[in-house]
């Protein structure tokens, strides 16, 4: 029992660890300030008191995804239609070009790199940018497991502390 | 002279390589289709299945790194971290950690919510049914996967095991102090591994599946841990809205 412990409180903070190396600048905004990140087993990044992934900086080309691994073996594996839902999230819609459908799947499919091109100069909205804010009246809605904010033809959806603008999912 | 012999020897050995091909690819590619399917491997997951589903309260936490493809066939691994509390036959919580979100799902028999804690958003759909339904339903309709979704397939018939085309052992390994069976199946478009506790109470202990649909072939790792005495209460199966909560329609798959 001690060894598992041990070993849920290490996982953790090598997670937290990697996502602070990777993600470059860690978000300032620390909600609660100090507090001192999580001491006990609770270390996990639980809303509120770990800092946030920020992805601000993320290359263009991330973006572009053509597909992505899968988590399980069994569901709806066998059976004809979804059989491919997780590939090739660009270019076979079985998911309307939402998410790979994976639990960890926090990548949705901004845009091919065409529509990013396509979309710069169109200050409005470009796909792929990052904002902080999203406009008054947005409507929240929930699709594949994920919430994304709706307003009127452009979506945003959650990126740790930030939001990212994407191609309707459905 | 010297190099006249060295070419004569040359074009000898590069018209003697095809030959030599020929004779062994036939019975290269035989061999594997007299026992592609080791039928002990696949009692082995069936051993496992029946074990998995006479558990009866357990929790499992799993750490996942997982791939995506860019255009360009160059990969790029992601982390995500989930802990799932089960009682059996209809109730189940699980939370979901990666950069992008917090989620968590609550399944108490009558009805599951998806709840995002950060905004404080969350949907509820009405469903009863074991926990295999509810993994294959929520996947369906609603495109929401559940970690370690198989833990809840296998030994069902939803896990069919004659899908399998390929089955063989794959030696012993250790996960962390656990000396572990491995295994390797080729099922559809997927190959994967997995490492199964040794002894007569067989649990998974690490799944890694390789999608060959890509021929970058993303691959997902996932390791298991196990506690088969939890000392959760069945009230945390049930969701309450905390305060300031907004309920959000769970927009399923098909209504486009």
């Amino acid at each position: 029992m001690k060894k598992s412990f041990t070993k849920l409180f290490l996982i953790p903070l090598a997670m937290i660890a990697v996502i602070s190396f990777s993600m470059v600048p860690v978000a300032d905004a620390r909600p609660g300030g100090g507090g001192g990140g999580g001491g006990g087993g609770g270390a996990r990044a639980h809303a509120g008191g770990a800092p946030k992934a920020n992805n601000g900086n993320r290359d263009v080309r991330t973006n572009n995804v053509r597909s992505t691994s899968t988590n399980n073996v069994n569901a709806n594996r066998n059976t004809n239609i979804n059989a491919n839902k997780n590939v090739n999230v660009n270019v076979n819609n079985n998911r309307g070009g939402c998410c790979g459908g994976g639990w960890d799947n926090d990548y949705h499919p901004v845009a091919t790199a065409v529509a990013v091109t396509a979309a710069v100069g169109v200050t409005a909205a470009v796909v792929g940018s990052m904002v902080n804010t999203v406009p008054a009246g947005c409507v929240p809605v929930n699709y594949g497991g994920y919430i994304y904010q709706q307003c009127g033809g452009t979506w945003y959806q959650p990126q740790g502390g930030q939001y990212v603008i994407i191609n309707p999912p459905y | 002279m010297k190099y006249k012999l060295l070419a004569t020897a040359m074009l000898a050995l590069s018209l003697a390589a095809p030959g030599i091909q020929a004779q062994t690819a036939p019975a290269g590619a035989a061999t594997p289709a007299a026992n592609a399917v080791n039928p002990a491997s696949i009692q082995a997951l069936k051993d496992m299945g029946t074990h998995l589903q006479s558990l009866k309260r357990f929790k499992v936490s799993t750490t996942l790194t997982g791939e995506r493809v860019l255009a360009d066939g160059q990969k790029l691994q992601h982390s995500a971290a989930a802990d799932i509390e089960v009682a059996r036959p209809n109730m189940l919580r699980a939370r979901m950690f990666s950069s992008r979100a917090e989620r968590e799902i609550f399944y108490d028999g009558k009805q599951a919510t998806l709840f995002i804690p950060a905004q404080k958003y969350y949907s509820t759909v009405d469903f009863t049914g074991n926990l295999g339904e509810l993994v294959s339903k929520l996947e369906e309709r609603y495109g929401v996967e559940i970690p370690l979704a198989d833990l809840f397939l296998w030994g069902t018939p939803a896990a069919p095991l004659d899908k399998i085309s390929s089955a063989m052992n794959a030696g012993q390994d250790f996960i962390g102090t656990d000396l572990c069976d491995h295994y390797a199946f080729r099922q559809g478009d997927f190959d994967w591994q997995i490492w199964i506790t040794t002894g007569a109470k067989p649990l998974p202990r690490k799944l890694v599946i390789t999608n060959r649909t890509d021929d970058a072939r993303p691959q997902s790792v996932s390791l298991i841990e196990w506690n088969l005495k939890p000392a959760f209460k069945d009230s945390i199966f049930k969701f309450t809205p905390p305060k300031g909560a907004t309920a959000v329609e769970l927009r399923s798959l098909d209504k486009k």
